[in-house]
């Protein structure tokens, strides 16, 4: 039941585009399968600690991705999922993160930069277009989409849980999962059971 | 904290303060002897106070919106018979024994509602009564149930069979279920390197379910010098005596828990809600069923019905919405106005003379900072819970006093107990009870005395 395999969901995607929402139900249908320990290195949080003095000019964004890639290693060499949710914008710098972490699923989060103005959660878009933000991928900064990713999901026609769902087929696919052939906890037999003894205990 | 500090908790579901703070205390030296060297306080259940899904918010500090769980059963659709059991699967939100795994501190967990199947933790785990039986894996790590089998046999996760007029044979399996269970946690207490450990006891909910009629003068079916008159009370002296027996156990750097997810109260009756809900034209049966059916059963005229409930110890109650239900009725714009006008007319639905009951409706939006998963329309609460609701149709009534399912005499209360002991604590002990105490503030206040940070999203404040 328990799983030991280490692996590494890389997340790349235009800011907006869903990693964070994805990264949570994943983390979510992880926890369904009994799998508590997985840690997640957002982009923002890691701004805030790690990568913390950092800006965004692209060396500055190398070192960032090559430190968050450096723990995603050492937490997936000690059998510990992880999942890294930056926009990580250069080709280059995440083939450079494959080639150092084993187990290394990358997850492109794909949507239009217009859909991506018009929802504009975070208000980033309609100052970056205003010239109030440097530097900002998509808009003033370039973005390379990745060639081959394990995993595309297109976050304007598909829902963040169809984007999971697809997230954990992969893993499972690749072996990094165990397949649950099981839907449901309970069998009909064991679930007319328990409702029997609920009903007779006086909850139902 | 130092580091070595270690928590145990002893839970009993059900136990109502009122019988152990007040009427019995003289008789419960063990339980006196915490209260008074340390702190104690009714503790406020959540809303519903139901064992599911009471003893999830106590540990992992998080209301039912929030769990997106309301009870046992749970809507995962909007159809009509759409109602899933809040496993084990259900809970997203971290509880303590997640937390302290993870930190490397070792947990050991007995019997905790809503713990099956069970999960990786570090350390052990016997799962709950919901886990169908023995056959099932009611341990983690799967291999650990030997240990527990070659210790007390059958390992005991319920009373069986628990609707029963034979109230010898039913206070005998309560006892066996306890005994054995107790005998579990003595072993493990002795041989487990542990920081967390925590046990929780069922007997006390299904003993007062069974037997309060017997023991309380105030009940309607209450018979002076019965021969039951004193089992729920010989009940309480046994488990104090298992408490002493732990208590001899530990060491003086393990801080004692004695806590319950609700507390307990007579039974006056019950409230056909189905029955009441035809009788004032919201619910339309397509035919009258032969006898007593449960709802589901029923052929219900969906296209003219406009609410149903469902029965428990509180009332759910759901209503038929246009673009919602598979049949639904209501339009969206009248929503509003017919769960009010439903609301007024539940909570001023008297017993079988009319009198006042003290119903409580709750809107869900009012009592949960977020809903998540499907809430029901409305929360009941018949007679401020000294009424059950009963689900079934065909008993032609609105009030019973046979319930639907069997003899059953006591409901549940909003408040439940709380006791803390440290022995290296002395500025603990405190003349008077703590009041304001909530359930969510069981998790903080464990975190807190392992010296572990209490994470910032929990409800709860650590109780000092």
């Amino acid at each position: 039941m328990k799983e030991k395999k280490g692996f590494t969901i890389w997340f790349t995607g235009l800011s907006g585009s869903g990693k964070t929402t994805i990264s949570r139900l994943v983390q979510d249908r992880l926890r369904e399968r009994g799998i508590l320990n997985v840690e997640v290195l957002d982009g923002d949080v890691v701004r805030t600690n790690l990568s913390k003095g950092l800006g965004f000019s692209k060396e500055d964004r190398d070192i960032n991705i090559k430190r968050i890639a450096f723990v995603c290693n050492l937490l997936t060499r000690n059998g510990v999922p992880n999942i890294a949710a930056a926009i990580s914008p250069y080709r280059e710098v995440r083939d450079y993160a494959r080639k150092e972490i084993k187990n290394f699923v990358e997850v492109y989060v794909k949507c239009p930069l217009e859909v991506l103005i018009q929802r504009d959660v975070k208000g980033l878009y309609k100052k970056a277009l205003a010239g109030e933000i440097a530097d900002f991928t998509g808009v003033s900064d370039p973005y390379e989409e990745p060639l081959n990713p394990e995993v595309l999901i297109e976050s304007d026609k598909e829902t963040p849980e169809q984007g999971a769902n697809k997230i954990i087929a992969k893993l499972e696919e690749l072996g990094y999962l165990s397949r649950v052939t099981k839907k449901n906890v309970y069998t009909e037999e064991e679930e007319a059971k328990i409702k029997k003894r609920l009903e007779d205990l006086g909850y139902l | 904290m130092a580091k070595n500090k270690k928590v145990l908790i002893i839970g009993l579901d059900c136990a109502e303060p009122g019988l152990i703070f007040d009427r019995w205390l003289d008789q419960l030296p063990n339980t006196k002897f915490l209260m008074e060297k340390g702190m104690y306080g009714e503790l406020e259940s959540c809303i519903p106070p139901i064992t599911v899904p009471a003893w999830t918010c106590m540990m992992t500090s998080k209301n039912p919106g929030k769990l997106g769980f309301y009870g046992f059963r749970n809507r995962s659709d909007y159809s009509y018979n759409g109602l899933s059991f809040a496993t084990s699967n259900l809970v997203r939100e971290d509880a303590v024994w997640d937390i302290l795994s993870r930190l490397g501190k070792r947990v050991v967990m007995i019997g905790i509602p809503q713990t099956y199947p069970p999960k990786p933790v570090n350390g052990y785990m016997i799962t709950c009564f919901l886990t169908p039986d023995t056959n099932s894996q009611y341990t983690y790590p799967p291999d650990f149930r030997h240990e527990i089998e070659h210790l007390v046999g059958n390992y005991i996760l319920d009373v069986d069979e628990f609707r029963t007029e034979d109230k010898d044979l039913l206070l005998k399996k309560i006892y066996e279920m306890t005994e054995r269970r107790f005998k579990v946690v003595r072993h493990l207490i002795k041989t487990k390197d542990w920081d967390f450990f925590m046990m929780v006891e069922m007997g006390v909910d299904r003993i007062y379910h069974g037997f309060w009629k017997y023991c309380d003068p105030l009940h309607k079916k209450y018979e002076p010098k019965n021969r039951y008159e004193n089992s729920i009370l010989e009940y309480h002296k046994y488990l104090d005596q298992q408490l002493g027996e732990i208590l001899t156990l530990i060491d003086d750097q393990t801080t004692v828990f004695v806590v319950s997810d609700h507390g307990a109260q007579r039974m006056d009756g019950g409230i056909c809600v189905n029955e009441w809900l035809m009788r004032e034209g919201y619910l339309t049966l397509l035919e009258k069923p032969a006898g007593v059916v449960p709802l589901g059963k029923a052929k219900i005229n969906w296209p003219h019905t406009l609410a149903w409930g469902e029965g428990g110890y509180y009332s759910r109650i759901f209503l038929n919405v246009k673009g919602r239900e598979p049949q639904g009725v209501i339009e969206k714009e009248r929503y509003d106005q017919i769960r009010e006008e439903l609301k007024g007319k539940l909570e001023a639905l008297g017993n079988e003379k009319g009198e006042c009951i003290g119903t409580r409706v709750l809107r869900p939006e009012d009592v949960y900072p977020v809903t998540n998963g499907i809430p029901p329309d409305l929360i009941v609460y018949f007679g401020n819970l000294s009424w059950r609701s009963v689900g079934s149709i065909g008993l032609n009534t609105v009030h019973t006093f046979e319930n639907d399912m069997g003899p059953d005499d006591a409901n549940h209360a909003e408040k439940g107990i709380f006791i803390l002991y440290d022995p290296t604590d002395q500025g603990q002990q405190r003349s008077s009870p703590l009041s304001g105490l909530h359930i969510f503030d069981i998790a903080p206040t464990v975190l807190h005395r392992l010296g572990v940070k209490v994470p910032s999203d929990m409800e709860g404040k650590v109780i000092h």
